[in-house]
């Protein structure tokens, strides 16, 4: 049985517009390629891309200092990638910091709990160590978990991760 | 060891660049830091200790947020060496009040002075050339660094200044086996540096 469907770009972007996203701060992911291409295409929200997910978060904790209100846009393999300045820099420096991670190669007949390859089933048991609060969008009706993330970022002071169940449309 | 036959003191790169601070946003770390906010730290500073290869990268969302408040970012090489990919991701960016200024001392000063990598072969001024920023300047002598300062900071960035500089011997050594890095000797929890400064960064940007 399916239990997660795509979500459209269109539905991401809208829902990014609706919390008054400023600024995506992103490295390339295969599984959110859709909706870079429209946020590339369009001037509401500015599209800042980063060679790595450390720069990444850094780009965002500056924007914040700045008084723009940026999402960091990545992949799971970038979350591992950029676990220190997660720590160090959203955490530890107290950034409400909403982070969009896309879960490339997860199976929408299963949690991703219940995968066996790494990539996919770490990923929540990572940000549950880094006392990340996070919410699973499998479906386009979960969009509205933009501002319950970004409501919790504000009220921990601190990340808040999305997770893109499947590649979105 | 860089192959320089001189050297830059830190603490006069220092001095150079404080007589000059006024508005700025600064982002500092490693061995320029302390001396620097001794100096001159004002509500505008902004401290990177804990993430090693973060300081330029929040500099340049800040400059992104505010193009109208010029950024300065001091830099180790051994930090900048753990993120080199933000010299593309400056460069890309073209943020066009920033300066970088990378104190080049070819060692890891504060962990007890092991080697950069590739120490006395590379160059950041090169590397940050060839990644695209506007402008980029190696100086090992500080008369030519005052000298060239002032039209530096006049310059559409990104700039990217590689200074020569002198190891200064401070590090974690009289940090005692043991000590905990989680409390103060008081026993109240040690803040981060960086969550300490940035909301009066923000304020008085919003404000000034």
């Amino acid at each position: 049985m399916t239990i997660a469907e795509a979500i459209p770009a269109a539905t991401l972007l809208q829902g990014l517009k609706d919390v008054n996203v400023s600024d995506v701060v992103a490295v390339p992911d295969t599984h959110q390629r859709s909706l870079i291409n429209l946020l590339n295409q369009q001037e509401h929200i500015r599209f800042i891309q980063a060679a790595t997910e450390d720069e990444a978060v850094a780009v965002a904790a500056g924007l914040i200092i700045g008084g723009r209100k940026p999402v960091v846009q990545i992949q799971h393999a970038g979350l591992y990638a950029c676990v220190n300045h997660l720590r160090g820099i959203a955490s530890d420096g107290h950034f409400p910091m909403v982070f969009l991670i896309g879960l490339l190669g997860r199976d929408p007949h299963r949690e991703p709990s219940d995968h066996a390859g790494s990539m996919v089933m770490l990923a929540e048991p990572l940000l549950d160590t880094m006392q990340v609060p996070r919410y699973l969008m499998d479906a386009p009706s979960d969009v509205g978990m933009i501002a319950e993330a970004f409501s919790m970022a504000e009220e921990c002071q601190g990340p808040a991760a999305l997770l893109i169940g499947v590649t979105t449309s | 060891m860089s192959t320089a036959k001189t050297r830059i003191s830190v603490a006069s790169a220092v001095e150079a660049l404080a007589r000059r601070r006024n508005e700025q946003v600064v982002v500092s770390t490693m061995t320029a830091m302390s001396p620097w906010l001794k100096r001159a730290q004002t509500d505008r500073d902004l401290i990177c200790v804990g993430f090693m290869g973060g300081a330029s990268t929040l500099g340049l969302g800040v400059q992104l947020a505010r193009p109208d408040v010029p950024v300065w970012i001091l830099d180790g090489d051994g930090s900048l060496a753990m993120q080199l990919g933000s010299l593309l991701t400056i460069a890309n960016a073209s943020p066009r009040r920033f300066l970088h200024v990378v104190f080049h001392n070819g060692v890891y000063d504060t962990s007890g002075a092991q080697p950069v990598l590739a120490e006395g072969s590379m160059s950041f001024a090169e590397m940050a050339k060839g990644a695209g920023y506007a402008d980029t300047v190696r100086f090992d002598d500080i008369e030519s660094f005052e000298v060239a300062l002032d039209d530096l900071l006049e310059t559409d960035g990104p700039v990217l200044v590689e200074l020569i500089t002198e190891p200064t011997g401070d590090s974690f050594k009289d940090v005692k086996p043991g000590t905990s890095l989680d409390q103060a000797e008081d026993g109240r929890p040690i803040a981060s540096p960086l969550a300490d400064v940035w909301p009066k960064v923000q304020d008085s940007l919003a404000t000034g």
